[in-house]
């Protein structure tokens, strides 16, 4: 008797403590692109939980038929624009065989989140995302670093089929496709404020609190377009070389 | 394809405005005034399922009761977004959404609500929100709103109100107000902290008697 009723008490659990498919990323610190005054020059990050590859459209269309308020034909505008899922043949069916494996893009911040939350997980914050993307690749052809990787990466058109999940790199944190696959929605990615250049006639609607923008490496070019695109993302928007990985607490 | 265009489309305007950056780290000038008011109508979305009050879950009121933004549903709403220990921008944003409602035709006043949304997960508290609801002496149109952080980031996203939480717990965001009408679609946001007294009266007035 106490055997089935733990037995229920353990299928009730949410899935909470689930860590399959990701990796514990120990905790650090990082130099982070956007430097703020009160940000001091390294950011401190605490351990977290990654997912070792980017959601797939196998795995989103599991989300999709669990949560059908989902669906291409009934997302509200608000949580994400006509170009959703545009890659699949229909609501419930991905068509091309070829991309189930492949990351989901034309996906909106709130459905990433949804799907994040539907797994008892979250998204990453950025940065976490920074954090673990920084770290170096194991699997390299020699002599292929990290900024030689990226930068290859964004002079290549996107392939008009995005190739499978785990097919480029992996990291020493032991996750894959940090770059050189897609794009990844963060949880805060609406936290790079602009900082007080002058966008037509002086605007600068972005005040309170006395910090000041810079960037630590200017020449950094790949990660200023990392946050260069964050900052003119919104949460509705879908875009074909976006997609997302989720994270979770380690507590 | 067309998407990728677009997304390059959008790197290459980036990269276009960068151009403009100083070399020097910027400052973010602390109550920026000189033009720095934009209002827009936000058009283009569409009329089915704009409404904001879509968005799930529950908030907590400055007198510890439970809601859903759903409940805001029913009136014309002027929503802010703050933190109570913001030392000068969110005071303003109070004082410009006080201009609004002492502005309005008094047939108007009850049809209107006023909904300031915190940041503050940590420190914006009920017993918080209440306190300042006593200092800004806001009536009982006011709504004030805590919740948690992931719903607090997922409204903000639905505002387009950007925010960065600081290492000594305050925040840097962009100050907007926004006028939803009784469903809860987004009609004004008028960015900055200059006051657009007059032309929200005409917005929510328009509203009301529709």
């Amino acid at each position: 008797m106490k055997t089935v009723f733990t037995f229920i008490l353990l299928a009730l659990l949410p899935h909470q403590h689930d860590h399959s498919g990701m990796v514990k990323i120990p905790g650090g610190e990082f130099r982070p692109f956007l430097l703020s005054e009160r940000k001091n020059r390294k950011v401190k990050v605490h351990s977290f939980y990654l997912d070792i590859h980017a959601v797939t459209n196998g795995e989103f269309l599991a989300f999709v038929k669990a949560n059908p308020q989902w669906q291409r034909s009934r997302v509200p505008d608000i949580f994400a624009d006509s170009h959703y899922l545009k890659q699949w043949a229909a609501d419930l069916e991905i068509g091309d065989g070829r991309i189930i494996n492949s990351p989901v893009t034309n996906i909106s911040w709130f459905a990433a989140t949804a799907y994040c939350k539907w797994k008892g997980k979250r998204l990453p914050t950025m940065d976490e995302w920074e954090y673990a993307a920084g770290a170096a690749p194991v699997n390299a052809k020699p002599g292929q670093q990290l900024s030689r990787i990226i930068l290859e990466w964004y002079d290549h058109p996107n392939p008009a089929v995005l190739p499978a999940v785990g097919s480029t790199y992996k990291n020493s944190f032991g996750v894959y496709d940090m770059h050189g696959l897609i794009w990844e929605w963060v949880e805060d990615f609406n936290s790079v404020i602009p900082g007080g250049e002058n966008r037509g006639a002086g605007a600068n609607p972005f005040v309170c609190g006395a910090g000041s923008l810079g960037t630590a490496n200017k020449e950094d070019y790949a990660a200023y377009m990392r946050y260069a695109f964050r900052e003119n993302l919104q949460a509705a928007y879908t875009v074909s070389g976006l997609g997302f990985r989720c994270a979770q607490d380690t507590e | 394809m067309k998407n990728n265009i677009i997304a390059w489309g959008v790197i290459i305007s980036i990269m276009a405005l960068s151009c403009h950056k100083a070399p020097a780290p910027t400052r973010l000038s602390c109550c920026a005034k000189d033009g720095a008011v934009t209002a827009s109508s936000l058009t283009g979305s569409l009329e089915a399922n704009a409404s904001v009050y879509q968005l799930p879950g529950e908030w907590t009121d400055a007198h510890n009761h439970s809601l859903e933004l759903k409940e805001l549903k029913g009136r014309v709403r002027v929503v802010a977004m703050i933190f109570t220990h913001c030392g000068y921008a969110c005071p303003r944003l109070v004082q410009d959404m006080k201009a609004i409602e002492d502005a309005l035709p008094v047939a108007v006043k009850n049809d209107v609500g006023y909904v300031l949304v915190s940041f503050d997960a940590e420190r914006d508290d009920a017993a918080q929100l209440s306190r300042f609801d006593a200092e800004q002496g806001l009536d009982s149109h006011w709504t004030l709103l805590h919740g948690k952080r992931g719903q607090i980031r997922e409204l903000s996203m639905l505002l387009n109100v950007k925010y960065q939480q600081l290492e000594d717990g305050n925040f840097n965001h962009s100050n907007s107000i926004f006028i939803l009408d009784k469903k809860g679609k987004i009609i004004q946001s008028i960015d900055g902290l200059e006051p657009q007294t007059g032309l929200a009266v005409n917005t929510i007035s328009r509203l009301v008697k529709n």
